[in-house]
């Protein structure tokens, strides 16, 4: 009854915020411009041929009636076709998404194993050159811009070395309906440096957010009864430091997870990586509305599902928490 | 607390903050506030800026009689003085935008635990609603909706901002409120006003100051990132993020200074914020020394 | 024992199919592939879609004209071999014969009638750009299957050159086809150089050769288009050697890419990027005096306009934006196209002699004026605003540049919200611009469809109108000339540059004809000899 409440409750919010969210998107893309200029050739189309094009799309109508009909449309399960693309516009999204769960899948890996080995490695030590070392880099990864670091990145990676490819994808292999790139090695090569762009801040964040709870856990009494008791490092780590500290940790790969496919915008835009966050990017600009609330809501039902279920693990792994709506 | 702890712990207050990277920070305010006297050229002055002098390399003398030291953008723009006046963009857009958001934040948290009920329950919706979607999506919408312009960045950063300030605020406020002085006061009679802003916002206060310098650094950051988008500030007032943006398609040609100086200025500054935000952080809440 | 077997013979084959995964995407280019990154994203597989270069640059591949117009903007027979004016008003096409459809169909008169049909009165908007071509087609007709007659609203001279823009498409047996339909298709039908293979919405388009072409066999064996909108990533993909052909290389990038042992080819666009005034109404938004009052409306002052186009230093634009990439410009087609005239030539900046004629004119302490434009459509587009700011500001007129998306550039200038802006044209031939640019506009007709700012002299409409009727040829270029010289001198606009297609071509590329139109084809490439 009470898993009930608190599930109801979710779907509620949830809701919500797709409504909130919907009427914001809605009104702020309309207010932009009219999406009719990127299809039809500005330079040969009459004022007339600019009107019906207007009138076919249906964006001659008050904002209010064109707002029920993607509702309608929506009860529908439809988001209507792209204005650019003239593809089903969740369908649109959903091909971009391999592309983006693999980047985005790849970095939050690479950061959990490197951000928590160096958490480990600086907590274990606390004083020390290390940890100072550790403490100090991470507060400058944490600083880098997201755009900047990415741009360096090609600057160093690929420009000057030679070593990456700039931009795109690369060769891919179709799995399950989607295409993935990390089963070719032209692939993997393309996926190195977007994903060390969105990797470092997040090395950094779970390195930092490791150490501090190692260091708790070294200073607590049972690490040190343990200690006393003659257990081996090893032990501690793995039967008590890594359990202690895995909570706050899954907490920020869930969220930084679900971050990653709206932040991924910057870096997939930098590295011509055709997934999610540059597809809405570009759709803003093209303003192409169907597309853009599609990406939206995707976005924010995958915001709002991670974070439940990272609160779903957490009383998995920490039974003192009680779940509330 | 003792006379003579508080007089220890300002001490080492004092001595705490004078650290490196807040003197890099400290120069970098007084750099922004001088602007106009140390930068050779306002960039913003059209008359100033010689086009056939465009994407000269770092050291070419300009025929305007100054040097351009770190060379010029594609425009002619000399970057050092791109640099001084992007940091004035950069930090009153984020300074602005945090204290205000905290403002607002620290208002609504405290009125949402004062009155308790719907009006939290109003309050505390809408906060829910704001942080369960990623803030650059947010800001993204917001910049989108709102049109260019250093306000609107403002309006659009505070958008961003202040649900941050009213959980955190809320919650510490939630506890000040049940404790005995509160319900004393309550009993007095005195206006919901007066208490809000006599007793229970000063001592709730404390928790969203600690936040500000954390939000101060997202803030030029998430600025950053917009005029990187080319959503953020007007294209003849560029900031320190529109012009690493603009630096982005000459990186590639051998043209590295017009994004390579201005993005390390930016990273050294949002460096400087966070590192001061930890001291204070370190010196103000005992409990998360050990981050 | 038998599961683990099971199990190990699984593994086995997993990583056979690994190594064949791996090995398959190792394979280099060979010769015979071409590898092309892209600016134009293809938004549909529908050939009458849209009259864009993004959509029939690449489908040029699949589907064919009746008449080509070739790198010196003449024309050139297609899939028609000749074409006659048998009277005013009606043309005969004689058909190329022994040319089949991809599905091994013959090309007949029939596919053009259907074709015409289909843009005429099957599509309708947003598709409609193409409709501007036919409108002049009164009806069409197919007397045996190698001939086509048509029939036109009035004289129409330049009927094959509109035909140089329709893709003729095959006559299926299920009515005309919807562009829904098209897109779904796993197969296009063309009679194109190229088979179809796959797309991929935004990112790719992969091409095979059809070995039955018309004109011999193509010479690649495999093409694929890698679209890719930044032109940083362009320039990067073929500095890397990821692909073997990048289409508009940004100026500047242009050593990086001969450094990088790549060859770089361009040619002046046979187009024009210009300042346009809102002549129409009483007072120009966004105009002021210095300290913000409103004003009267001071381009209708052609001497203002005059002021403004002298002051503008096109050598910055051209010379530092543009990095040479660009010709100065004073009318719409670079000097020496059909239809230009010799007596124009761009002038240096005078900022004296145009501060004098601004005080002349009303102006001696200039005025405020937002100067809108899209930023990121044309090469050096934004920069543009920001270098006239730079150069009106010495003459007095303080300049605020607005660079905002091509779309919502459009949406506020088609609501006139603009009082000055920076706007582009482009066209088979030079009066196409006469026409939208200049021509008094008429919702009608069609005439001014870039006449934003209502520019209106009946003299100019008048000679236009005569030099359009003229047949194509030396007389119909003198008088289109003549018209030119006449209407400039009014300053109805202040034409800025051409800019220059620059195109970047790897080792596997031996020669890449350019075309003034900005086309990406793989036609246009030869192979290295290997």
């Amino acid at each position: 009854m009470a898993l009930f409440k608190v599930i109801s409750g979710r779907l509620y919010q949830a809701f919500l915020l797709l409504v909130v969210m919907s009427l914001i998107g809605f009104v702020g893309i309309h207010s932009v411009g009219n999406p009719v200029y990127n299809i039809v050739n500005i330079e040969t189309a009459t004022p007339d041929d600019i009107r019906r094009a207007t009138e076919l799309l249906g964006l001659d109508q008050p904002l209010w009636r064109q707002y029920l009909v993607f509702v309608q449309n929506l009860a529908t399960g439809s988001f209507g076709t792209s204005y650019i693309y003239h593809l089903p516009a969740f369908e649109l999204v959903l091909s971009k998404l391999s592309a983006t769960i693999e980047l985005a899948a790849f970095a939050i890996l690479i950061a959990a194993a490197a951000g928590t080995g160096l958490g480990l490695l600086a907590g274990t030590r606390p004083g020390t050159l290390v940890d100072r070392m550790v403490v100090i880099v991470t507060v400058y990864a944490l600083s880098v811009p997201s755009f900047w670091l990415s741009m360096m990145l090609v600057l160093f990676g690929a420009v000057m070395t030679g070593w990456f490819p700039s931009g795109g994808r690369g060769s891919t292999v179709d799995l399950f309906g989607w295409e993935w790139s990390f089963l070719t090695a032209d692939g993997l090569k393309h996926l190195v440096l977007p994903v060390l762009a969105l990797a470092i801040p997040n090395i950094a964040l779970i390195a930092r957010l490791a150490r501090a709870g190692t260091v708790e856990v070294q200073r607590a009494d049972f690490v040190r009864f343990c200690l006393a008791k003659g257990l081996s490092d090893r032990h501690i780590l793995f039967r008590h430091t890594l359990p202690n500290i895995s909570l706050p940790i899954v907490t920020i790969v869930g969220l930084q997870f679900g971050g990653m496919l709206a932040f991924a915008m910057v870096v997939e835009s930098i590295f011509a990586w055709p997934g999610v966050g540059k597809l809405l990017i570009d759709s803003i600009q093209l303003l192409d509305r169907p597309v853009v609330m599609a990406t939206l809501t995707f976005v924010a039902i995958t915001f709002v599902a991670l974070n439940a279920i990272v609160d779903l693990l957490y009383a998995v792994l920490d039974p003192r928490v009680r779940i509330s709506a | 607390m003792t006379i003579m702890t508080s007089l220890r712990l300002s001490q080492r207050r004092i001595r705490g903050a004078l650290t490196l990277p807040n003197g890099i920070l400290a120069l970098f305010v007084l750099a922004a506030i001088t602007a106009p006297v140390l930068a050779p050229q306002n960039p913003y002055d059209m008359l100033q800026i010689l086009g056939w002098e465009a994407s000269s390399p770092p050291g070419t003398m300009s025929g305007n009689g100054y040097r351009y030291l770190l060379g010029t953008d594609g425009l002619g723009r000399d970057i050092a003085s791109c640099i001084l006046y992007g940091l004035r963009i950069s930090l009153v857009v984020s300074v602005v935008s945090a204290a205000a958001a905290a403002a607002i934040g620290l208002t609504l948290g405290v009125v949402a635990a004062y009155f308790g009920r719907w009006v939290d329950a109003v309050i505390m919706r809408a906060v829910d609603l704001q942080l369960s979607l990623p803030t650059m999506l947010v800001a993204l919408i917001a910049i989108v909706t709102l049109g260019p312009g250093v306000d609107r960045i403002i309006l659009a950063l505070i958008i961003v901002q202040w649900a941050t300030y009213a959980r955190v605020v809320r919650s510490v406020a939630l506890s000040e409120a049940g404790k005995p002085y509160v319900d004393a006061v309550r009993t007095m009679p005195l206006s919901h006003g007066r208490i809000i802003l006599r007793h229970l916002l000063p001592n709730s206060i404390a928790p969203a100051i600690t936040l500000l310098p954390i939000e101060i650094g997202h803030a030029v950051a998430l600025e950053a990132t917009l005029s990187f988008l080319g959503l953020g500030v007007p294209m003849d007032q560029p900031s320190l993020g529109s012009t690493v943006a603009n630096g982005f398609q000459y990186l590639l040609t051998g043209q590295y200074w017009i994004s390579l100086f201005p993005g390390f200025a930016l990273f050294a500054l949002i460096a400087a914020i966070n590192f001061a935000g930890e001291d204070i952080r370190r010196l103000w809440d005992p409990r998360s020394r050990s981050l | 024992m038998k599961f683990s077997a099971r199990l190990q013979s699984a593994s086995l084959r997993a990583a056979a199919a690994a190594v064949i995964l791996l090995a398959g995407s190792a394979i280099p280019a060979t010769a015979q592939q071409l590898r092309i990154a892209t600016s134009y994203k293809l938004m549909t597989l529908d050939p009458h879609f849209s009259t864009l270069n993004e959509n029939t640059s690449l489908l040029s591949h699949i589907f064919e004209r009746l008449v080509y117009q070739d790198e010196k903007l003449n024309l050139q027979p297609g899939l028609a071999t000749s074409w006659t004016r048998v009277s005013d008003t009606r043309w005969e096409f004689k058909l190329r014969q022994n040319v089949r459809f991809h599905d091994g169909s013959a090309f007949t008169a029939d596919d053009v009638v259907y074709t015409i049909e289909r843009i005429r009165s099957f599509l309708k908007p947003p598709s409609g750009g193409f409709q501007a071509y036919t409108k002049a087609i009164a009806s069409v007709s197919a007397p045996d299957p190698a001939t086509v007659v048509i029939e036109t609203e009035g004289s129409q001279p330049t009927l094959p050159l509109s035909l140089s823009a329709i893709f003729i498409m095959h006559r299926g047996s299920e009515g005309f086809a919807t562009t829904e339909a098209l897109n779904a298709a796993t197969s296009l039908v063309g009679t194109g150089p190229y088979r179809f293979k796959a797309w991929r919405s935004g990112e790719t388009l992969e091409l095979t050769r059809n070995d039955d072409y018309w004109g011999g066999r193509p010479s690649w064996s495999e093409v694929t288009f890698r679209i890719v909108e930044s032109p940083a990533a362009r320039v990067a993909a073929l500095a890397t050697g990821d692909v073997d052909i990048a289409d508009f290389i940004p100026a500047r990038d242009v050593e990086t890419v001969r450094q990088r042992g790549a060859k770089v080819e361009s040619v002046p666009a046979a187009r024009l990027n210009f300042l346009q005034f809102e002549l129409g109404k009483e007072t120009a938004p966004g105009v002021t005096d210095k300290s913000g009052k409103a004003i009267a409306n001071p381009f209708r002052d052609a001497r203002v306009r005059k002021a403004l186009s002298m002051a503008v230093d096109r050598s910055v634009i051209v010379d530092k934006i543009l990095s040479g990439y660009g010709t100065a410009a004073a009318q719409f087609f670079p000097n020496g196209l059909a239809g230009t005239s010799s007596n124009l030539t761009p002038q240096p900046a005078r900022y004296d002699e145009a501060k004098a004629l601004l005080a002349d004119a009303g102006f001696p302490d200039g005025f405020k004026v937002v100067l809108n434009g899209p930023a990121g459509r044309y090469p050096g587009d934004g920069e543009t605003l920001q270098a006239v700011a730079q150069s009106w500001a010495r003459i007095g007129v303080a300049v605020q540049p607005v660079g905002v998306s091509f779309s919502v550039f459009n949406t506020k200038r088609g609501a006139g919200e603009y009082g000055v802006w920076y706007g582009g044209c482009s066209g088979e031939a030079v009066d196409v611009c006469l026409e939208a640019v200049l021509k008094t506009p008429d919702a009608a007709t069609g005439a001014g469809a870039l006449n934003y700012g209502q520019y209106s002299n009946s003299a100019y409409d008048g000679m236009l109108e005569k030099a359009r009727a003229t047949d194509a040829g030396p007389a119909r270029d003198k008088a289109l000339a003549e018209v030119t010289d006449f209407v400039m001198r009014d300053e109805p606009i202040i034409p800025l540059y051409h800019f220059h297609h620059i195109f970047g071509y790897g080792p596997h590329v031996a020669a890449y004809v350019m075309h003034p139109r900005g086309w990406t084809t793989a036609m246009q490439a030869t192979p290295a000899a290997n």
